[in-house]
């Protein structure tokens, strides 16, 4: 099926430093889209779509993705990113893109879109980074805590989840407790090219999202309490869930992925300290196995009511910077983890006080297992034998 | 510059600051800052930002707006950018 191309031209062009944002965006404007593209110089925006619109869809579809462009650009700021490290020319021997590599070889099995099941030498290779970043939690005697992947609504209701990341929420439900419905069900469900078809009638209300972060877990089991000994360092790995849409690509963007994380919580100066102190010391880890990445500034994936303000506020406060691993074989980095502080929003929203009686600080370090090991990977390749010396001895 | 001057900027950034953040302008005082206010958060700093680059015409850079944090901050680099005159 070859896919019809409609070209939109912007009413307000869009500058350089948003592009990547607003095609990203673009994503969740209409389920007829395969792809989104913003053309160079930000003038245009080209659509991929299964079918040629009728001219009321085509009408509709303008109107949308001109309100996403409106509410992204009017009025943006130019966000100044700040490089913390570079190590992006640490020179590295791969240069493929290793997705064909892993399908070939049955290391990951797609099970359906954004989600794959690994094989043993990616499983291997997480576990071995999985030890690092513990290894990290445990520089700074972190507790260990786990962590539902359920997360109940009303916590991501306050601290303003839906707001500002409606797109990504992933829903859970389960049939009503009704016997007719149970029943019915049983006998009559069945897969079509749509997924199940059994009527939302039958499912239970939504009071259960899967959970698309770790820390805020912890952050609940802290609410509305003194905080204990004025100061908390947690750590915990959570399956986590973000919904990206056409975005969804291989192992580099996965709607059920790992996160480790490493938390803090206390006072404004303790966080800020910790969250450096770790990034110090990842450095030495990264060098160690020979990772050519870069620490910048950078703004979570607000939605775009949110984005513009958000985006802005959290450049301006410098309160995210992100690893990004390079991947040689499209000239390009992927974000690999990030180094977050959040001021005292959480504090503030649940309620969780200093000995003082001000609300708490936090900030976390996180970093997504698999998107670790598909860098890494793609930067060394699959072989073991051209592996730093370090990653092989310790896989040995 | 002189006083009724500034007490002129002052009054027209209470009144920003009271549009901007949706709360009667008495509740803006000279020493308020950033956080003192549920409503002054990161939305609402921005909303901040934006109603005085309209109201000014002016642009405020990415590294300014993390410093624009209280009332008596943000009276100050008005003045000092000269652009309040």
């Amino acid at each position: 099926m070859s896919a019809e191309i409609l070209e939109i031209v912007s009413t307000l062009p869009i500058p350089e430093y948003l592009s990547g944002e607003v095609q990203s965006k673009l994503a969740y404007v209409d389920e007829a889209i395969l792809q989104a593209q913003v053309t160079p110089g930000g003038e245009r925006i080209r659509l991929s779509l299964a079918a040629a619109p009728d001219s009321e869809q085509r009408s509709r579809l303008e109107d949308k993705v001109q309100r996403v462009v409106a509410s992204m650009v009017k009025g943006a700021i130019k966000l100044k990113v700040q490089v913390l490290e570079d190590h992006l020319d640490r020179p590295v021997p791969y240069a493929l893109d290793p997705m064909e590599a892993l399908l070939a070889r049955k290391e990951v099995k797609p099970e359906a879109v954004g989600i794959f099941a690994v094989g043993p030498l990616l499983s291997r290779l997480i576990q071995f980074f999985e030890g690092l970043f513990l290894e990290l939690a445990d520089s700074f005697d972190a507790a260990p805590y786990r962590f539902p992947t359920l997360i109940p609504a009303r916590y991501l209701e306050r601290v303003n989840y839906f707001r500002a990341f409606p797109h990504s929420l992933s829903f859970v439900t389960h049939l009503r407790t009704d016997l007719d419905a149970i029943d019915h069900f049983a006998q009559h469900a069945a897969c079509d090219e749509h997924g199940l078809n059994e009527p939302l009638t039958s499912f239970a209300g939504i009071e259960t999202l899967l959970s698309p972060a770790v820390c805020y877990h912890l952050y609940f089991a802290l609410a509305d309490q003194p905080l204990p000994g004025g100061q908390v360092v947690a750590t915990a790995v959570g399956t986590c869930f973000r919904y990206e849409a056409i975005n969804l690509t291989s192992l580099e963007r996965l709607w059920n992925f790992t996160m480790r994380e490493v938390i803090f919580v206390g006072a404004k100066d303790f966080v800020l300290q910790s969250r450096e102190i770790a990034r110090q010391r990842m450095a030495a880890v990264f060098e160690k196995i020979g990772l050519a990445y870069r620490v910048e500034s950078a703004n979570d994936p607000f939605f775009i009511g949110e984005f513009r303000k958000q985006a802005a506020f959290q450049s301006a406060f410098q309160l995210k910077f992100e690893i990004r691993a390079r991947l040689p074989f499209k000239e390009s980095t992927l974000a690999v983890g990030s180094y977050n502080y959040h001021q005292d929003f959480f504090g503030r929203q649940l309620n969780i006080t200093l000995p003082d009686g001000s609300p708490a600080h936090t900030g976390c370090v996180a970093f997504g297992l698999e998107r670790m090991a598909f860098a890494f990977l793609a930067q060394y390749g699959l072989e073991p034998s051209g592996w730093p010396e370090f990653v092989r001895q310790a896989l040995a | 510059m002189d006083n009724d001057l500034q007490t002129q900027t002052m009054k027209r950034v209470q009144a920003i600051l009271a549009e901007a953040l949706q709360v009667p302008p008495d509740e803006i005082s000279p020493q308020l800052a950033f956080g003192d206010l549920p409503q002054w958060d990161s939305m609402g700093h921005m909303e901040v930002i934006m109603r005085l680059e309209e109201s000014f015409g002016i642009e405020v850079n990415a590294d300014t707006i993390a410093g624009l944090t209280s009332v008596l901050v943000i009276c100050s680099y008005l003045e000092e950018q000269g652009y309040v005159r």
